[in-house]
């Protein structure tokens, strides 16, 4: 089973995705992260294969947030999941930054399982 | 299901890869010239101008090409022919991944039908408001996404009453409020009664109750629902040159006596008759703009 990290400062949203990620049979959710700071240590922590993550955090923002972990772990794989992300800048940022794909809300379960199957 | 542009849909479905993306991406920004850019290559000002005009924008809240006509470096027919420029020489990301070789035009046009498709569901319809209210249309913008979020996102019905100008917001059980902030300045109220938060935790959670959900997961539950409402208005704006960011949501638990609209604004309320599968019950959306 694939391990994912899910970084989101939502409760409600952060359950969605451990809900979708569990019922997936080919993934499992390692923990749950409120925040940038908190991504980058349980990155560590948790070694991830996949991090699912918002964009807009208080404290350390996605952005942010990526930017430090593609420096620290250049083979990580993170999947943008925000409501921001028809925002063309942002997607083109964080593509740049090294995320791998951005997931605009609302997402079909699908959608997101087939974008992380593909990583 | 989400307000999006081509680039991303395609990256999507899989069609191209992240590397053919950030591939285009590059393509176009070595294309699009930047207005400052444009006024250069056109020979109406010098890099020493954009500099100064750069440095100005520290202290004054305006966009370069309006900075530039205001300091006189610039007419404002210049600027007109500056834009239009602009948009003569635009590279549209579709055609980027053509000439780059990642589709074929073939494909381009095929993809950009189903694009179309998937996004016919966002096309904004006509709101009736009040009259008199300035930048109308972004506010009709805002309050159809509300109503195809209620459709797409929680799965209910819904019978939206007509919009009126109000002094107080007065409303539910909890209300969830996020400010635009940008070329549009808004507050974005959503009033709720306990049954549809109750109805917005569901879709949220994707559950078939939530009747023993925890309080701070049922306000969390609506506070995601604005979110995604309002990260869609932001992409869709961007879709029309404006740039829009939004503030992290909160709730309160209003008084009996509602909100009082601060000075300087006026509130237009939506009340919103929404069907939460027993029975109906009234959402109020408030946007509190600037007078």
């Amino acid at each position: 089973m694939k391990k994912v990290l899910v970084v989101d400062d939502s409760l409600a949203m952060a359950r969605q995705l451990e809900n979708i990620i569990s019922g997936s049979g080919d993934f499992t959710c390692v923990g749950v992260a409120r925040n940038g700071a908190e991504a980058i240590r349980m990155n560590q922590t948790e070694d991830p294969d996949v991090i699912c993550m918002d964009m807009n955090m208080p404290g350390m923002d996605g952005l942010t947030a990526l930017r430090s972990l593609v420096v620290l772990d250049p083979q990580v794989k993170v999947v943008m999941v925000t409501s921001l992300g028809g925002v063309s800048d942002n997607f083109s940022q964080a593509l740049k930054l090294g995320a791998k794909n951005v997931i605009s809300k609302p997402f079909e379960a699908d959608d997101l399982l087939r974008v992380l199957r593909a990583l | 299901m989400a307000v999006k542009f081509f680039g991303q849909y395609l990256l999507e479905k899989q069609v191209i890869s992240y590397e053919a993306v950030l591939a285009a991406i590059s393509l176009q920004e070595r294309n699009n010239l930047k207005l400052g850019e444009m006024a250069v290559e056109m020979g109406y000002i010098t890099e020493a101008d954009i500099e100064r005009a750069h440095n100005a924008q520290y202290s004054k809240d305006m966009k370069l090409g309006d900075l530039l006509v205001s300091q006189g470096i610039l007419n404002n027919d210049q600027l007109d022919k500056i834009v239009a420029r602009q948009k003569e020489t635009h590279l549209y990301i579709g055609e980027a991944l053509v000439r780059l070789g990642a589709i074929t035009r073939e494909e381009l046009v095929k993809y950009l039908e189903e694009f179309k498709q998937d996004q016919a569901p966002y096309q904004v319809e006509r709101i009736e408001l009040p009259e008199g209210i300035a930048n109308a249309a972004s506010w009709e913008m805002v309050v159809d996404l509300t109503y195809k979020m209620i459709t797409r996102v929680l799965g209910l019905r819904f019978k939206p009453e007509k919009c009126r100008v109000v002094d107080r917001l007065v409303g539910g059980y909890t209300m969830a409020y996020l400010d635009l902030i940008g070329d549009l300045q808004a507050r974005y109220v959503l009033s709720v009664t306990a049954d549809l938060q109750q109805a917005i935790a569901r879709a949220i959670l994707r559950v078939e109750s939530a009747q023993n959900e925890p309080p701070d997961m049922l306000e969390d539950s609506v506070m995601e629902f604005i979110n995604v409402i309002c990260g869609n208005v932001a992409a869709k704006a961007s879709q029309f040159g404006k740039i829009v960011e939004i503030t992290p949501p909160e709730t309160i638990h209003p008084p009996s006596a509602g909100l009082p609209v601060p000075s300087g604004h006026a509130a237009l309320c939506f009340p919103i008759h929404v069907d939460d599968g027993e029975k109906m019950e009234v959402m109020e959306l408030f946007l509190v703009i600037p007078k």
